[in-house]
């Protein structure tokens, strides 16, 4: 108790005035208590005072920060751990989570709003289409659901300044989120601009929540999901189908070419190698053909006559020792007397007097 | 002993009340005023802080000085050319000079009947200066700009300062949205026509491309298949003349018996005589 009433006296010792702000309210207090006819009073007197002081101790959490006033005025920030003010009615303190990030919804509600879950999903949200819905600036209108996350980054100015932080930032949110899109077009919107939509409306909502001085700090705007309005969803998935076509388009004609091209070019070595083999196959026949016509040469002219006549006779005998070869033989005066005759309607047969002439 | 003992308590009592008479606390988001006899005492507000204050004849009010929303109901505007539009707006606003906000409004309610008033006419008056496309995209800010101009410049005389006036949505009436709608779904099959014809374009061009190649090349083949069979022909032609030059009797005599052979098969008839060559030997 000693120790209590010390540091109570030196917690009052860097203050102007001597007696201690309160001082009165105590004293009254100890004279009532003084008087009560309560059995061991005199212990319970200084145990109430002790209870009185103690009540001034307060712990500042490492994600909070300590925001003591003094008689209603703002006096100082406390940091993290153990601390102390003046207990009521002279000073009081508050310890506003700085650390947290909190978050917001637009457009979309998965869970309540301001609670940030780590476990969001998104296939668990329902739209807001009124919210949702917004017109670009090239006169088109889109659906964006988007998440703004925040977090106190001066809580002096967040506790005094605004009266309603929490629906200030959603007006500012809604307000800069629309004016972004205003300025831009829509596939912009949709595709390769989210990123610079979501920078330029946190900028913007930074620079109008500095403006009112609400010292919340946006984290950042998160576009969770923007796509065309209900009514025309169809044209624009047709949009990326018949993209999705023409590519099929080309590739099927790049297949067809990546096709038939080598099968011509195979086709063409065919063909010439045909043809090679033609022109070797000739050229070795003739001079195969040529050194077998200057063999039988050769040795034809060592015997012309004679040689002659075998070939001859050899010939004649292969011809006429085909059993469908027909053979007559008439003398010649039997020949000269008949009538030639040739029927040639009838006859499936040609008749050819062979004079195998000299 | 008892009697004062009872009249010490009630002393006590009647002080701690008598204390709150005559002291007060303003609280950081607060100022106060001091009014004596339902009039302001002295031309400043207090600041946050503890005060003193004459028991009974003078008495306090306290008033917000933190930035205070004014949210108005969405209103139907007309813009320049002659179409409605939804304006839904938010004001932030900040009581600034708590004497003169007493003595003129009173209250944060008779204040919002003013912001209300004076906004809703400031906007009228913004937005149908332009045309709805251009309230909705590019002139946001110009218009926001000057109904927060124009509404502090109004609002200033009652002690209240205008923070900011802005729009949060602009909704379209339906059959804006519809037209709007229409023009896009139109935009967008112009755009899948588009694709899909250039698609085909340019599949046609690779195929037509396609076949022109394989056209090309096989007439290649063919001619240099040509000239290879020609060369063969003129090579085999030169041997033959070569050889055969040797002795053209001869090989006449020779190709004839080799035609004799091959052309005299099935279906022949032969009719000799006695005279002739072959039979010679049988006369």
């Amino acid at each position: 108790m000693n120790w209590d009433w010390e540091k109570l006296q030196k917690q009052q010792q860097g203050r102007p005035g001597g007696k201690p702000p309160g001082f009165d309210d105590f004293q009254q207090h100890f004279q009532k208590f003084k008087n009560f006819k309560v059995p061991g009073w005199k212990l319970v007197v200084p145990l109430l005072i002790v209870l009185w002081i103690a009540s001034g101790f307060y712990i500042v959490e490492p994600d909070e920060i300590g925001v003591v006033k003094r008689f209603g005025e703002f006096d100082r920030i406390t940091t993290p751990g153990p601390n102390y003010h003046i207990p009521f009615p002279v000073e009081s303190a508050v310890t506003p989570k700085v650390t947290q990030i909190q978050r917001l919804e637009f457009g979309f509600r998965s869970v309540a709003r301001g609670l940030l879950q780590s476990n969001f999903q998104q296939g668990v949200s329902r739209e807001v289409p009124e919210e949702a819905l917004m017109l670009t600036g090239d006169e088109n209108i889109v659906s964006v659901q988007f998440t703004v996350q925040f977090m106190i980054k001066d809580a002096r100015e967040y506790l005094f300044n605004v009266a309603s932080p929490e629906a200030t930032i959603v007006h500012v949110a809604e307000s800069a989120m629309r004016e972004v899109i205003g300025r831009s077009r829509i596939d912009d919107a949709l595709t390769t601009g989210k990123q610079d939509i979501q920078v330029e409306t946190r900028d913007l909502m930074q620079q109008i929540l500095d403006s009112y001085e609400s010292g919340i700090n946006i984290v950042a705007v998160q576009m969770q999901n923007v796509h065309p309005p209900d009514e025309v969803i169809e044209a624009f998935k047709d949009v990326a189908s018949a993209r999705e076509d023409s590519s099929r388009f080309v590739n099927e004609a790049e297949a067809y070419e990546r096709d038939i091209l080598p099968k011509a070019r195979g086709e063409a070595a065919r063909i010439v190698n045909e043809a090679q083999a033609y022109t070797e196959a000739k050229v070795r026949r003739s001079q195969g053909d040529a050194s077998r016509f200057l063999a039988v040469l050769t040795e034809y002219n060592k015997a012309k006559d004679i040689t002659r006549r075998r070939l001859y006779l050899e010939t004649v005998e292969s011809i006429l020792q085909n059993p469908d070869v027909e053979k007559l033989i008439m003398a010649d005066d039997a020949l000269k007397k008949s009538v030639p005759y040739l029927p040639l309607d009838k006859l499936p047969r040609q008749a050819t007097p062979s004079q195998a002439k000299q | 002993m008892k009697p004062i003992t009872i009249a010490l308590i009630a002393l006590i009592v009647v002080a701690t009340l008598g204390l709150t008479q005559v002291v007060f606390t303003v609280d950081q988001t607060e100022r106060a005023i001091v009014l004596e006899l339902g009039r302001p005492v002295g031309d400043v507000a207090l600041e946050p802080g503890l005060h003193f204050k004459l028991p009974v004849v003078q008495n306090v009010v306290f008033f917000d000085s933190r930035i205070l929303d004014f949210d108005a109901r969405p209103e139907e505007i007309t813009t320049a050319d002659k179409k409605y539009m939804n304006v839904d707006s938010y004001t932030k606003w900040r009581i600034y000079d708590p004497l003169t906000f007493y003595t003129k409004v009173r209250s944060v309610q008779g204040a919002q009947a003013r912001l209300d008033d004076i906004i809703r006419s400031q906007l009228r008056v913004a937005v149908g200066r332009y045309t709805l496309i251009e309230v909705v995209s590019h002139k946001r800010l110009e218009i926001m700009t000057a109904v927060t101009e124009r509404s502090r410049e109004l609002l200033r005389p009652y002690g209240i300062e205008v923070v900011d006036v802005r729009i949060k949505r602009t909704d379209l009436p339906p059959e804006n949205a519809r037209a709007i709608y229409g023009r896009m779904k139109a935009e967008r099959e112009r755009q899948a026509r588009q694709y899909r014809s250039e698609g085909r374009e340019a599949s046609a061009r690779i195929i037509a491309e396609a076949d022109k190649q394989r056209a090309i090349i096989l007439a290649d083949a063919e001619k240099e298949a040509e000239i290879v069979r020609g060369d063969g022909d003129a090579q085999a032609t030169a041997i033959y003349a070569e050889a055969l030059g040797k002795a053209p009797d001869f090989y006449d005599f020779m190709r004839s018996l080799e035609a004799y052979r091959k052309s005299f098969g099935d279906n022949t008839r032969f009719i000799m005589t006695p005279e002739s060559q072959f039979l010679r030997h049988m006369r």
